[in-house]
């Protein structure tokens, strides 16, 4: 358990000073801002896809959560 | 649609897929933020050969309050007509079914694909959702769903928390899904391979919600969900994210409305019976359906939204694996191409397969041991589906958004020639499918 | 045990200590402000919280503008015909100051949109505000009364 824990935490510290470096400043994000480029555009329209696809086949969702956008507050 | 009234397992639809990962964004837009966001969509979905038709009208409306915090409310009411096939095969000569209901029957004309038409339903739908920061990096989402027809419930809770790192450019998501749906079929739930019984031709009484027959109390399932995602910023043009699905679905999981044809495994024929006196039908020997109780299906999903000097791209795909055998691929093309300052265009293509369920097969042996489980339902079975479509949208002067999409989504599959015999190896009995999507968007604040 | 508490312990100051921007790397405008309760506000017209904050900083100059607040609002548009639309429908009657975003950004080390640094009257920088949030607006106006109160 103690090598797991020791292991975990070393990759967090790798991985999170390998990610740091990726992405954009805070006021870098005014492309990401856009409604257009969440990655709901338009969550009536992804409802109505899903629900007649799931209707038709035997797939259903996975589409994900939040992040992207202006990133404010 | 059809699965509303039909598969168990299109319940899941108007809970999970739509809650998790749909929940509405918070957008930011040039104009002043409103109280209140309301985003519209009027549906027209047609089949061709007289399949399903439908008709729906879907409200989001969210309440904006103070300091990122902001309660959803959703409703969709959805009217289905229409035929659906039942998994049952042509034959050479016409047949005849008894209904849902056991009241009534329906005739199938020679080499036609047998579909059941006898009743049309209504679905409401409902959701709620509260969401709000907990700390400057941590978000957290609540809400319950609930949907109605005329023979099944679902009612469900979920919950996510996304939590961000490195100046909000990842962010890390999880979240869960429980729902329980209850089925009480109309003609009550059959029992698991037995024959379609004759009419019984019961008094007056429409097609719909009238029950009772043969069949016990209702069934129910429960279905639970795990979701986990990243998103990441990479440029400031491109954002991906990441996610992986669990569902674990128990319960009834069958379709009480669907049967099997049974067939001599040496001409590949249906078994032809005669129904008793004073009695329609049915013309042919039909078992019910079985599925397992138990479902297990694993997701894994990633997206891709890409700016171009003023046209986004979005890419996704899906790979979908399950415990009845099922794969699926889905990849998912939208463009987004601005004609000027307030209108655009935005084609779309999909491209989905998939592989049948263990248990999927055409028909049923006469004279051999019944498998555990069995179904026809196409839905289960082998096919690839193609969208494609077009979307025409403008933003009016005082910053409400109008839309319209017209798609065509069209299923062809393959029963696995391994499955047919005798005649059957004659004709593609796999019930292609032909459907047009027309859709209104309308979104706007106050 | 000890070298994993280490790790561990470098790991939470590597994510909860950011670099801050040392006080003499403050560009040298700001020098023409000494003696003035100073508020650095970088903002942008595509970030809402931004937009909600406009009513409140034109509130807090009307207070105290002549008690010596001054509000520098560093606009952070790519595009400044963005900014001056946003600024035709939400006028600032503080300063709006553009072209320097970049370089001040990157001096304050701006971790948030929007974010505020308040600098006291002896150019020392006083707190640092993340985002803007109603709820927070009422303890950052006593900050700032409480730094144009000192006396130098």
């Amino acid at each position: 358990m103690k090598t797991v824990f020791r292991i975990v935490v070393l990759a967090a510290s790798v991985a999170s000073a390998g990610c740091a470096s990726i992405g954009v400043q805070p006021w870098q994000r005014d492309v990401l801002a856009r409604q257009d480029m969440q990655l709901t555009t338009d969550p009536v329209e992804a409802a109505i896809d899903d629900h007649i696809y799931f209707s038709k086949e035997a797939s259903s969702g996975g589409r994900g959560f939040g992040g992207g956008g202006c990133g404010c507050n | 649609m059809e699965n509303d009234k039909r598969a168990i397992t299109g319940a899941l639809a108007a809970a999970t897929c739509t809650l998790l990962g749909t929940a509405s964004p918070q957008p930011v837009q040039a104009q002043e933020e409103p109280d209140w966001n309301f985003d519209t969509g009027l549906l027209y979905y047609g089949e061709g050969d007289n399949r399903v038709q439908d008709l729906s009208f879907d409200v989001l409306a969210r309440r904006n309050l103070l300091d990122e915090r902001s309660l959803t409310l959703g409703f969709t009411v959805d009217s289905l007509t229409g035929a659906t096939p039942t998994g049952a095969l042509p034959q050479a000569l016409p047949q005849t079914f008894t209904s849902p209901s056991g009241r009534g029957g329906y005739t199938i004309s020679a080499g036609q694909l047998p579909v059941d038409n006898t009743f049309h339903d209504t679905r409401l739908a409902g959701r709620v959702n509260w969401q709000q920061p907990l700390g400057r990096l941590t978000l957290i989402n609540v809400g319950a769903t609930a949907s109605n027809e005329i023979d099944y419930l679902h009612l469900g809770l979920n919950a996510q928390l996304s939590h961000d790192f490195f100046k909000r450019n990842t962010t890390l998501s999880a979240g869960a899904a429980v729902a329980r749906d209850t089925v009480n079929p109309i003609g009550g739930a059959p029992v698991p391979f037995t024959q379609m019984q004759a009419a019984t031709g019961g008094g007056g009484g429409g097609e719909d919600g009238e029950g009772g027959g043969v069949g016990g109390p209702g069934e129910s399932k429960d279905v639970t969900d795990f979701m986990a995602g990243i998103t990441q910023v990479l440029t400031r043009n491109l954002l991906v994210q990441l996610n992986y699905s669990y569902t674990d679905s128990s319960g009834y999981l069958t379709d009480p409305y669907k049967v099997l044809s049974v067939i001599d495994p040496n001409t590949g024929d249906g078994i032809q019976l005669t129904p008793g006196v004073g009695l329609d039908g049915p013309t042919y020997l039909y078992l019910y359906e079985h599925r397992p109780d138990t479902r297990k299906q694993q997701s894994l999903y990633g997206q891709a939204k890409y700016f171009m000097d003023g046209t986004v791209l979005d890419l996704s795909y899906r790979y979908m694996t399950d415990d009845w055998q099922i794969h699926s691929q889905t990849v998912d093309l939208h463009l987004k191409w601005p004609l000027n300052s307030t209108d655009y265009l935005e084609p779309h293509l999909r491209f989905y397969r998939q592989s049948e369920a263990y248990f999927y097969r055409p028909s049923l042996n006469d004279g051999e041991p019944l498998p555990d489980y069995a179904s026809a339902d196409y839905r289960l079975g082998r096919f690839n589906a193609f969208t494609a479509g077009l979307k025409y949208g403008w933003t009016s002067a005082n910053g409400s958004d109008m839309s319209v999409r017209l798609e065509w989504y069209r299923q062809t599959g393959k029963i696995p020639r391994n499955m047919l015999t005798g005649d059957q190896l004659l004709v593609n009995n796999f019930p292609d499918l032909n459907a047009l999507i027309l859709q209104f968007g309308y979104r706007f604040g106050r | 045990m000890r070298p994993t508490i280490r790790t561990v312990l470098s790991l939470t100051l590597v994510l909860l200590c950011p670099a801050r921007a040392a006080l003499s790397d403050l560009p040298t405008d700001l020098r023409a402000y000494e003696g003035k309760v100073v508020i650095v506000d970088f903002w942008a017209s595509w970030c809402a919280p931004c937009r909600r904050s406009f009513p409140w900083l034109n509130a807090m100059h009307d207070r105290y503008a002549d008690d010596g607040l001054v509000i520098l609002a560093v606009n952070m548009d790519q595009d400044r015909g963005a900014a001056d639309r946003f600024l035709a429908e939400y006028p600032a009657r503080f300063t709006v100051v553009f072209g320097e975003g970049e370089t001040l950004a990157r001096d304050f080390d701006v971790m948030a949109m929007p974010s505020s640094y308040l600098i006291g009257r002896d150019g020392k920088l006083l707190r640092r505000h993340l985002g803007f949030m109603v709820k927070d607006q009422d303890e950052y106006e006593a900050a700032i009364s409480d730094a144009l109160g000192r006396k130098e």
